[in-house]
């Protein structure tokens, strides 16, 4: 399932790479919640269920609702899966901005955003 | 979507996400690298010259106490903003070496007074004084373990050794060590930290 020379069609979208890469920066195992996420990335709610649901169907992504009423809570969390989906994700990145590059070298800031963690 | 626009994208929303949602670390280290460097800096320049030793000037104590405060004010302020919404290991990490911290320094506050009528006050002095570096570098050792990280793992070590080193040396040389030693420890993971965050 690739797209844009190999690149991810889940995760190659401007409001999915920001949701993967954001919950990528939590250690492993650590959620964050829903409001959180939509406030740092200033999103609707609307907007930010539609995505989280593709990356929930393709498993890099879990929702987990906690308490109920007014206590009642939705976070998410990035799955071994996503992470690793993301790893690739960025390293054929990084391939395909070398590879575009003149001399093959990456040395402009985009390139440096690409590298993986 | 091109692959420069998501390359822009990736380094965009990995800079925001650590401004939010990670807790400074140069900005701890270096917060606490300066009560060590001039609090006990401050205690140190107060017995240079004392003979016999009679302890640090009450000022330079309660000095300790503000820059402590102000340190411990701060990185509570930074872990709050930063752990607004997430939940999971990292917060049960947390809570654990806060409650170590806060057990280690009873235990010894307990130690030194139970002994405090026994022994010389060369030891009272080197267990008041060295006693919380010693508990800072197993702080740090225990947070590298939980956090993986070495660096954390490097100042801890350093910590400890410094500590030890002051079962050798008279008061004013312990303050010494505090100050420029921990001090400087803090002072230079903090500059390590903000050099690799470039």
């Amino acid at each position: 399932m690739t797209a844009d020379g190999g690149l991810d069609p889940v995760i190659h979208g401007p409001v999915r790479l920001r949701v993967m890469v954001t919950l990528a920066t939590l250690r492993a195992g650590d959620s964050l919640s829903f409001t959180r996420l939509q406030e740092l990335l200033g999103l609707t709610p609307g907007n930010l269920i539609t995505h989280l649901r593709k990356l929930e169907e393709a498993g890099y992504v879990t929702t987990v609702r906690s308490g109920s009423g007014t206590t009642a809570r939705t976070s998410v969390v990035l799955s071994q899966h996503g992470r690793q989906a993301l790893d690739t994700y960025t390293a054929t990145l990084r391939q395909l901005l070398d590879s575009a590059s003149p001399n093959g070298t990456s040395t402009s800031p985009h390139q440096q955003a690409a590298a993986p963690d | 979507m091109s692959v420069q626009e998501a390359a822009a994208i990736v380094q965009d929303a990995r800079a925001c996400a650590r401004r939010e949602l990670v807790i400074s670390a140069p900005v701890v280290y270096a917060a606490w690298g300066l009560v060590w460097l001039l609090g006990y800096g401050g205690m140190w320049l107060s017995v240079r010259g004392q003979h016999p030793y009679r302890g640090p000037s009450g000022v330079s104590i309660a000095v300790v106490f503000v820059l402590a405060g102000f340190a411990a004010a701060a990185v509570l302020v930074i872990a709050r903003k930063a752990a607004v919404g997430i939940d999971g290991r990292s917060v049960l990490y947390r809570r654990f070496i806060l409650a170590a911290w806060a057990a280690g320094y009873l235990i010894l506050l307990i130690v030194q007074a139970v002994i405090s009528g026994s022994v010389s006050t060369r030891t009272l002095a080197m267990m008041a004084l060295a006693g919380p570096l010693l508990l800072a570098g197993l702080v740090y050792i225990l947070a590298s373990v939980l956090g993986r990280n070495r660096l954390a793992l490097a100042l801890g070590a350093w910590l400890v050794l410094a500590a030890v080193s002051c079962a050798w040396q008279a008061p004013a040389g312990i303050l010494a060590t505090c100050a420029l030693a921990g001090g400087g420890g803090f002072l230079l993971i903090a500059a390590i930290e903000t050099r690799l965050r470039i």
